[in-house]
């Protein structure tokens, strides 16, 4: 195979994801079955698997530049074909968004979780609206979509908050110990962390290229932290004495039925 | 300085005051999830003693109802029993003689029951059904009124916590049919009303204004001992139309 190839597909990057991704499949396997059709566990196995999906995807747009140039000419984009922005900005700014912000749900009390489909309703009008409208093209940088995005996920990730020190089930718990805390933790991080830099991105690449990549590093940072949180929350079963058990992963049954709704 | 690198370090600020921002909020959201932790301790602690001390009265009403009623069975049962005996020894006839010590073995027999009762393990060995049948006999037994227990369940398996103030509320609430209703007819009905069990009991007595049902009277006190077991305590009644009690069981 060729050179070129290798380089695409075995970033370090991308062997941490396919690792994780792996590692999520397997303990995924071993759990019982009423776990395995739980929110709270299949989920953070879509969202492996999906950003496995698209980073690959992302490899492969940079190996196989002529099918890169062909996606980019169907959404318009002849100016530069090399740019895989539009697979950044569906997967890694848009759909992974709207996956977490379902996991946010998946821990919230019921009486919040409308908040989150409110969310989710306004987020995908939003954005859709804005790349047909040509506000915010889906082969250039989108700074307002991501923005939007990114405030979502924090006034949800702080609607858990607020639940962990107002709900009873929560405050009979340890918050150190519940793999839900970690996980809001580092998506609060990660969401913060990058939102300037995000918002910023197209600023950077004119004016400062190398800034901008490094600080497109943290990105990927928090990114792999995110998912190493996702992996532990599909192997916490297996240690019960580092993990608590979730205080909503009761609700968590009605939750099912409404996302596949 | 170019404006240019003014921005990036504003931007690079920017971030690093975020990340702290959000730092902070977490350790904050920890340190308060700590301190209400630790209030609901305190409150849980609370209801628990509080629990604990409602049962404790609960136990001792219960000893103290049945001290009343072996002292009246002492006077009016087995006292009877002893002097019937008595007169029957001072006899010569052999078979008064015989008839005497028959009663003195009843007399026994009813002694040993009594005394069954002078510890509470005896709510543990009896079902609420069985305890209900016993209060309605000995009231019917006094002739003061009719009595009916009709039951569609056995009430076995509860918790001696629960046995204890469900037994006391209906001790409670039978005598409170007795002393101030003077009915013909007290009924008892066990049924399921949906999920939930419930003990409903009737009287045809002269019956009180509702409305003012829990203004500093014993009622008030039953509702919040069906409470502290997680059960629900509802009372109807009106002048001449009698009293009916729903007594919910915890489910």
């Amino acid at each position: 195979m060729e050179a070129r190839f290798f380089e695409a597909f075995l970033m370090p990057y991308l062997v941490v994801l396919d690792t994780l991704s792996l590692t999520g499949i397997i303990y995924f396997y071993m759990l019982p079955k009423e776990q395995k059709a739980n929110t709270s566990y299949w989920l953070p196995l879509v969202i492996l698997l999906f950003t496995c999906f698209f980073e690959n995807m992302g490899a492969y747009c940079n190996y196989n530049t002529a099918f890169n140039k062909e996606v980019n000419a169907f959404f318009g984009n002849t100016e530069n074909p090399r740019y895989n922005l539009w697979l950044y900005n569906i997967a890694n700014k848009q759909i992974s968004t709207i996956l977490y912000l379902f996991l946010i749900k998946s821990w919230l009390k019921p009486s919040k979780k409308k908040y989150i489909n409110w969310m989710l309703v306004v987020f995908i009008s939003v954005a859709f609206y804005f790349q047909i409208a040509g506000i915010e093209p889906i082969y250039s940088f989108q700074p307002i979509i991501f923005a939007i995005g990114a405030n979502m996920m924090v006034i949800g990730i702080g609607l858990y908050f607020i639940g962990l020190i107002t709900d009873e089930a929560f405050l009979n718990s340890n918050p150190v110990k519940l793999i839900s805390f970690w996980q809001m933790t580092f998506l609060l991080f990660t969401y913060s962390l990058s939102y300037i830099n995000s918002i910023a991105l197209e600023f950077f690449l004119t004016f400062n290229e190398d800034l901008g990549r490094s600080l497109l590093q943290i990105d990927i940072v928090m990114g792999v932290l995110t998912k190493i949180i996702l992996v532990l929350t599909l192997v916490s079963p297996n240690f019960p004495k580092l993990f608590e058990r979730e205080p909503s992963s009761i609700d968590n049954k009605n939750l099912e039925g409404l996302i596949v709704r | 300085m170019n404006p240019t690198e003014d921005q990036i370090y504003v931007i690079i600020f920017s971030t690093l005051f975020l990340g702290g921002l959000m730092s902070t909020f977490v350790v904050a959201m920890v340190f308060i999830h700590r301190q209400r932790q630790a209030q609901n301790r305190l409150k849980m602690d609370q209801v628990k003693s509080e629990h604990e001390k409602t049962l404790l009265n609960i136990e001792n009403e219960i000893q103290q109802e049945t001290l009343t009623h072996i002292g009246r069975e002492l006077h009016d049962n087995i006292g009877q029993l002893l002097s019937l005996a008595k007169l029957n020894f001072g006899s010569i006839k052999p078979e008064k003689i015989a008839e005497g010590r028959d009663i003195l073995g009843q007399a026994i027999q009813e002694v040993r029951g009594l005394s069954k009762q002078l510890n509470l393990d005896w709510v543990e060995s009896i079902s609420i059904n069985e305890f209900i049948e016993q209060q309605l006999e000995r009231i019917q037994n006094t002739g003061f009124c009719q009595t009916s227990l009709e039951a569609d369940f056995e009430l076995i398996e509860l918790p001696k916590d629960q046995k204890l103030v469900l037994i006391r509320v209906i001790q409670e609430s039978l005598n409170n049919a007795i002393k101030h209703a003077f009915p013909d007819k007290i009924q008892i009905r066990l049924h399921e009303n949906g999920m939930r069990k419930q003990i409903l009991i009737k009287d045809n007595g002269k019956g009180f204004d509702s409305s003012q049902k829990l203004n500093g009277s014993g009622m008030f006190n039953l509702k919040k001992r069906m409470e502290t077991i997680g059960g629900e305590f509802y009372l109807t009644s009106a002048v001449g139309k009698g009293t009916e009690i729903t007594l919910t069981l915890p489910n």
